[in-house]
Formats: structure tokens, sequence, C-alpha cells
């Protein structure tokens, strides 16, 4: 053996021992420390997880049969819960549509753009729910309150998506299409459509999942549906029934993500990857 | 016909790119512009339809019933009307990937159908037909329904030659319609671009020389924004090293930072000149 190859043997041997760890040492004690002190501040403690743990699983228990012939009535509620989402989905994704164009830098004029931008950024911060009060408080309790929250929470997605899309798509296209003499409006019909729209498709459909979900929980704060139904057999300490709507709901979510992950595939194995 | 009137585009840093080229191109004529990278002819076809604007100088078109446009300085329903008379054979990699193959060539005819009926209704029968006649032409009409994605890149070339064909223009523009082609796909191109040049002039950016010299009728000779050559296509071997000789006072880098600036990079970004 050389003398280079021997120690060109060492140092590698040496970045496998335990030593190699010591330069992340100081980045690690510093997470440690952080982690250490926010679970103080958040006040954990191990006591307190225990006992919790034994009285909420005596809780569990209250709910235990559930109450099987509730089941019925809880028909229409979980077909409300699914309206809303199926109600909300396609429109929010027209409209995404147009708010992805108007936050497009190669479409809109920048004012336009920042200003689209913002709305949706500022929407995305905000929770579904604080929007749905605010609605409940303009339409009034029911679905249809529900539906208008979940347009606008899918617009804060699938507007940026489409956004983003767009400005993604190469502008040697655009010019290409522009030099035959069409117009604005034809350059978004034959340029930038079909090549946002299969996505788009498939980001809707994953929004559909999503908003089956916060149907769900929007319901208990009063769009109605079967988060209604659990909510209100919640406060009645009618455990047994509050068990039969939690059971749907999870029904209509493991539901709502096999058709959505099953459409989805369908969309993106057919408009494949150019 | 075609005539570019000194046309010079400055960057604001002051750099030249196009220094004053001057040339008019009639019918019959097929043009190929030689140069090196960089030398400025991707930009002198950008000037010519509008798509970045001009420092000085202007390019005149003469349109339909001899209506004349200065495409340098229209802007809006004007440059549309210049710009569908107008057939622009891109590089085919530019068409819209996710259409099938005869719509993009149906593309063609967007300038000259109403907005709202290419929005609804889309293109009638007939215009189907006649984008196939097109495609068949370039002898793809058994591609009209794939995905233009799927395509190689010789038969997007096609396409776009087919789409430039169906837009019934009264003069081609051709930037580097063989650039990424092998030899046999070249010729083939040079092969249905030639005929085209009897009934309107073409004007094409090319890479070889070999090319130019056996199917155009004149070459013009680009060399850092300048114009050092233009007579007959079979150039000496003295007149091509003038053309492609290197120039010490451009670094490649410098070449193609010019390239991929405001210029050519995003233009429809900085400037929405596409508009």
């Amino acid at each position: 053996m050389t003398r280079a190859v021997e120690r060109s043997f060492a140092v590698r041997w040496r970045d496998f021992s335990l030593g190699r760890y010591r330069r992340h040492l100081r980045r690690l004690t510093l997470l440690a420390a952080l982690v250490v002190l926010a679970a103080w501040r958040a006040e954990v403690n191990m006591h307190d997880l225990i006992t919790g743990l034994g009285r909420g699983l005596s809780m569990v228990g209250l709910f235990l049969p559930p109450k099987w012939d509730a089941f019925p009535e809880m028909i229409e509620p979980a077909f409300v819960t699914v309206l809303i989402a199926a109600t909300a989905t396609p429109i929010g994704a027209l409209c995404s549509i147009l708010f992805g164009l108007a936050a497009s830098r190669n479409i809109a004029p920048a004012w336009l753009r920042a200003a689209t931008r913002t709305a949706i950024a500022l929407e995305r911060g905000i929770p579904e729910i604080v929007i749905l009060l605010i609605l409940v408080a303009a339409f009034g309790i029911g679905p249809f309150s529900g539906v208008v929250a979940l347009v606008i929470g899918s617009i804060g997605m699938l507007g940026k998506l489409v956004g983003d899309a767009i400005e993604e798509i190469d502008p040697r296209t655009v010019e290409s299409v522009a030099c035959t003499g069409a117009s604005r409006a034809q350059i978004i019909r034959y340029a930038m459509l079909p090549e946002v729209l299969p996505s788009l498709l498939a980001n809707s459909m994953f929004r559909f999942e999503v908003n089956i979900r916060a149907s769900v929980l929007l319901g208990a704060v009063g769009a109605g549906g079967i988060g209604y139904e659990l909510s209100t057999a919640m406060s009645q300490v009618e455990y047994n029934k509050a068990a039969t709507a939690a059971l749907v709901s999870f029904a209509l979510v493991m539901a709502a993500e096999r058709a959505s992950d099953h459409l989805r595939s369908k969309v993106l194995s057919r408009g494949q990857l150019a | 016909m075609l005539s570019v009137n000194s046309l010079t585009k400055r960057l604001p840093d002051g750099t030249v790119l196009l220094n004053a080229i001057t040339f008019t191109v009639e019918k019959g004529e097929f043009v190929g512009i030689l140069g090196p990278s960089g030398a400025g002819k991707s930009l002198t076809m950008r000037c010519m339809v509008g798509l970045t604007s001009v420092s000085a100088g202007s390019v005149v078109f003469t349109g339909e019933q001899g209506r004349t446009y200065t495409t340098t300085t229209i802007k809006g329903n004007e440059l549309r009307r210049a710009r569908r008379n107008i057939g622009v054979i891109f590089q085919g990699s530019n068409l819209v990937k996710r259409l099938t193959v005869l719509e993009n060539v149906m593309i063609g005819r967007l300038g000259r159908i109403h907005p709202l009926r290419s929005w609804l209704y889309g293109f009638t029968d007939r215009e189907a037909e006649e984008a196939l006649a097109a495609l068949d032409r370039v002898g793809l009409a058994s591609f009209s329904g794939r995905q233009t994605g799927s395509l190689s890149g010789g038969e997007m070339q096609r396409v776009a030659i087919a789409r430039a064909i169906y837009q019934r223009p009264l003069c081609y523009l051709a930037d580097e319609p063989i650039a990424s082609l092998d030899p046999k796909n070249s010729r083939a191109i040079m092969k249905l671009l030639q005929p085209l040049a009897r009934d309107h002039p073409i004007v094409g950016s090319f890479h070889q020389p070999d090319m130019t010299a056996e199917f155009c009728t004149r070459v013009l000779g680009l060399r850092n924004g300048t114009i050092v050559y233009d007579g007959p296509p079979r150039l000496t071997r003295a007149q091509l090293a003038e053309i492609y000789s290197q120039d010490l006072s451009l670094e490649p880098e410098e070449t193609l930072d010019a390239m991929s600036g405001p210029v050519l990079g995003h233009p429809v970004t900085s400037t929405g000149h596409w508009l």
C-alpha cells in the first residue's frame, strides 16, 4: 500500500467514527434546549399525561356501543355534508381560474397581480372556521354559509396553484401563439388553459377531499350536516349517538379520499407530462 | 414586401446588439441569415414581428392589398392584423404541448376568426379539413390526433411548419427551424420550405452554411449585430471565415449574458410586448 492510499484510508475511517457527530453537537444542544423550553412553557408533564390518559379512555367507553338505530337519521345530514363540498369545489375551481389569471405576471398587469396575490395570501392566513363565523353573521346559520366559506377556501388554494402554473408556462409558447395575431383572450384559451387545466382538475379532486373534511368541521359550527349532528349529540350528552355520527363522518372522509385518489390518478395518467 | 431599415437594438447599459441592420426581401426570395450564436439572428426576427422593441430603425411589411405595416411601432389590433399575414415558423418545441397536433395547426388561424367564436365554439369542420391538408403537406396527417408533447423534435418542427402554412401568410419568418435536428431531418425540412418561398418569401436563420448554399436564394451574414455579407448563397471560405471569425472584444460568456438578458430571456415578463 502506498502512503497516499494509506492516508486516504485513514481519513475515511475517521469519517465513520463517533467523532463525526461532534460538529453537530452545538446545534443539537441548542435544539434540545429549545424543545425543553417549549415543553416547560406548554406545561407538559408526565403525571398529567398518565392520569389524563386513563380519564380519556374511560370517556371513550361512554361512546360504546354506537347507537346503531340512530343511523337512518344520519343519512340526510351526511348528504348535506357531501353536497356542501360537492357544490363548493367546482364553483371554487371555476373561480380559481379567474383568480389564477389575475395572479399571473405573464397575463395580468402588475397592480392586479399584487392585489390578487395579497387577497389570496390573506385568505390563506384565515382559518375557514373564522370565515364561516363571519359568513354566518351575514347569511345566517345553514349550509349556504358553509358553501360560501368553502368556495372562498378553495379559491385560496386552487387560485394560487393556477396562478403559479400559468406563470410557469414557457413564454416562447405564448409568443408563438401571439405571433399568429391571436388576441389576449385567444392566448388564454389556446396557450394557457390547455397547459394548466389538467393539473387544476387533479388539484380540485384533492381539494374535494379537503372540503369534505372541512365540511364536517364547519357543520359543527353552524353549516349543518353530519358535523352538526355530532356536536348536538355531544352537547346533549348522547355519547352513543355521537359515536354513530363520528363513524358516519369517518366513512365519508375515507370514501372521499379513495374517490379523489382514484380520479386523480386517472386524470394524471391521461394528461401525461410532455 | 419586407424592408428592414437601420434596425438598431441597444441594451440600457449601452451594449449594441443590432447595429443598423438593413435589407429588403422581395417575392420569390428564400433568405438565409447565417452567423454565430449571439450575433443577433433571432433578435432581428423578433424585432420584425414586434416581439421585442427596437431602439432605432423600422421594419415595414406590405400586407394584404398593398397595406403597409410598420411592425416596429404598431400595437394592439394593428399589430395583430400585421402578424396574421406573417407566418412565423418558430422552433417546434414552442408548440402547445398538451393540445393535439391538429389543434396546434389550427392555432395558425386564430388571428382571422372572431375571438368569441374561438372561445365558445372552436373551429369549423372546414377549417379542420384545411388544417389536415396542411398537415398532409408536411407528411404528418396520420398524427393529427396525437398529443403534441409526445412527438419527436423533427415531427414538432414539421407541425410548426404546417401551422405556418395553414395560416396562409404573405411571408414566412423561420427562426432556426433546423437547429436541433439531425442532417436527414434538416434536409427534409429545407425541402419543405423551399417550394413555399416561391409564392411567399422566407427569411430564416440557420447554422449550416451547406444547407443555405443548397436551398436559399440569398444569404445574409450577421456578426456582432452587423451585416457583414449580403449576396448569393454560395459563400467562399474567406467569406464564411469573416462571418464566423472569433471576435475578441466579446467573450463567450458575455454573449450568453446578452442572449439571456431582458431582451431574449423573458420578454413577456419584462415588456409584455407580445400583446
